[in-house]
């Protein structure tokens, strides 16, 4: 069936589990479905602009109250929203980041953080994570140190991911928040798989910046997400814009330059309001979905040979695997080789691993059913049995 | 006497808000086939919510059938 010309209806979350690790936070709820049938034209929420012109005074849908409200709940002063985490970051790095400044990042940071760093000028510097792959504040006091004595200054800004895309674990951000701020270093929280997934406070945190992903983690489509940030760094980078034309004196009212004008002006931001009540209080019941986890990563690791690679018991829904020692045994003498293993979870109605990938694969259970949960685990335990691997009965 | 239909009338204005009410009734039946996946084995909830959006998505079908072609 084609919903257009040569393109596929896609009906991947209507016919499997899905448990890509970057798509399992975006699926988007009911109403932001409904939301985007009514929303999907270009302007679409512009129909009610009046004067101040732009997006986040815009009442009708009720864009202005949409963006108080995302602050209030980041516990951070204001909030715009953004084409995707990595506008955020950009935004942020123009403001702050000259030409040769160094900036801190993790040794399991996102590349559009640095990629924000390089556009804008700077030079990056990595904060190590330790053996269990977690960033601690005394490596971000080691590397701001080091920075010191590299470059005669400390770092003009660090972008630290809450959880990482890699391993899926938390990091100390407020303990390395309190370290940067002892040298006046501005930090930027990377929520991109924790806003909209688990509670997340800025303030507690003692970052300046938050920034989340709407197609990740707030069940909104792409590219969308979120840039909160204190009262101070707000009047910074949020700054209206104070340019005029020679010829015809035109100025453009309170326009600000980091967000180019007006940033998500249809289907993107209306699926992520629309789902906005909903993402808010799903973040109250993580442990539900720490649960289901366990159920899913207790198979597996009744699968003998199978290891996880993420800190260990989880703390987040997305993992990372190794299988070198069990499924992987199996693709060398199969004649499907590594695909048996994507190609026996797609046959029970599982996807989203990557097609071929037995040794090191990540996953990610959230928003998952118990029901779907428990279907999972049995999957896994299904394939080891049926290709000879030994399989751990469950005490 | 022809009726012509202009923006606005509540008739026409009916019959576009049927079309919407379907279309969101079915996006709730799909939510179920997304709850439900890869099996789509109904509990007795789920056999009841499925069950009352086909008979809302009957009657708005209906309806708008009367609004669209009297």
């Amino acid at each position: 069936m084609r919903c257009g010309s040569g393109i596929e209806t896609r009906q991947v979350d209507e016919l499997f589990i899905n448990i890509d690790p970057i798509q399992a936070g975006g699926r988007l709820t009911p109403d932001a479905m409904k939301a985007i049938i009514a929303y999907g034209d270009g302007y679409s929420v512009c129909d009610n602009c009046r004067r101040p012109n732009r997006l986040d005074y815009i009442t009708k849908p009720p864009i202005a109250e949409f963006h108080k409200d995302v602050a209030a709940w980041l516990n951070m002063d204001a909030a715009r929203t953004v084409p995707g985490a990595r506008r955020g970051f950009q935004a942020v790095s123009q403001t702050y980041v000259n030409k040769g400044d160094p900036v801190l990042v993790t040794s399991l940071s996102h590349y559009t953080e640095f990629l924000a760093i390089e556009e804008a000028g700077g030079i990056a510097r990595e904060i190590p994570a330790d053996k269990n792959k977690v960033v601690t504040a005394d490596a971000a006091t080691a590397t701001i140190e080091k920075v010191k004595k590299e470059f005669g200054r400390p770092p003009v800004l660090a972008i630290i991911d809450h959880v990482d895309y890699q391993y899926g674990n938390v990091h100390d951000v407020a303990g390395i928040a309190k370290v940067a701020h002892g040298d006046d270093i501005p930090v930027i929280c990377n929520g991109a798989y924790t806003v909209g997934i688990l509670p997340v406070d800025g303030k507690c945190m003692g970052v300046d910046f938050v920034v989340g992903s709407g197609h990740k983690s707030m069940a909104a489509p792409a590219p969308s997400g979120i840039l909160a940030a204190t009262a101070e760094r707000a009047a910074e980078v949020f700054r209206t814009t104070a340019i005029e034309g020679d010829v015809t004196g035109r100025k453009f009212g309170i326009k600000e330059p980091e967000m180019m004008g007006c940033t998500l002006m249809g289907a993107t931001l209306i699926g992520m309001m629309a789902s906005f009540p909903h993402v808010k209080e799903r973040v109250k019941h993580f442990e539900r979905e720490l649960a289901n986890n366990r159920i899913v990563m207790d198979a597996l690791l009744s699968v003998d040979g199978t290891r996880v690679l993420s800190e260990y018991p989880r703390k987040h829904t997305m993992s990372r695997m190794d299988t070198s020692g069990s499924f992987d045994q199996i693709a060398a003498a199969h004649r499907k080789k590594g695909f048996y293993f994507s190609g026996s979870l797609s046959e029970r109605g599982i996807r989203g691993i990557i097609p071929g990938a037995t040794k090191v694969w990540k996953f990610n259970t959230y928003s998952i059913t118990r029901k779907q949960a428990e279907y999972l685990a049995e999957a896994f335990v299904a394939i080891a049995r049926e290709n000879g691997l030994p399989v751990r009965e469950s005490s | 006497m022809p009726v012509h239909y202009v923006y606005g009338d509540p008739v026409s204005k009916r019959a576009v808000d049927l079309t919407f009410q379907a279309i969101y009734t079915l996006t709730d039946l799909r939510a179920l086939f997304r709850k439900t996946a890869p099996t789509h084995e109904l509990d007795s909830d789920q056999r009841a919510e499925a069950g009352r959006l086909l008979e809302n998505l009957e009657r708005q079908v209906a309806s708008l059938r009367q609004e669209m072609l009297r």
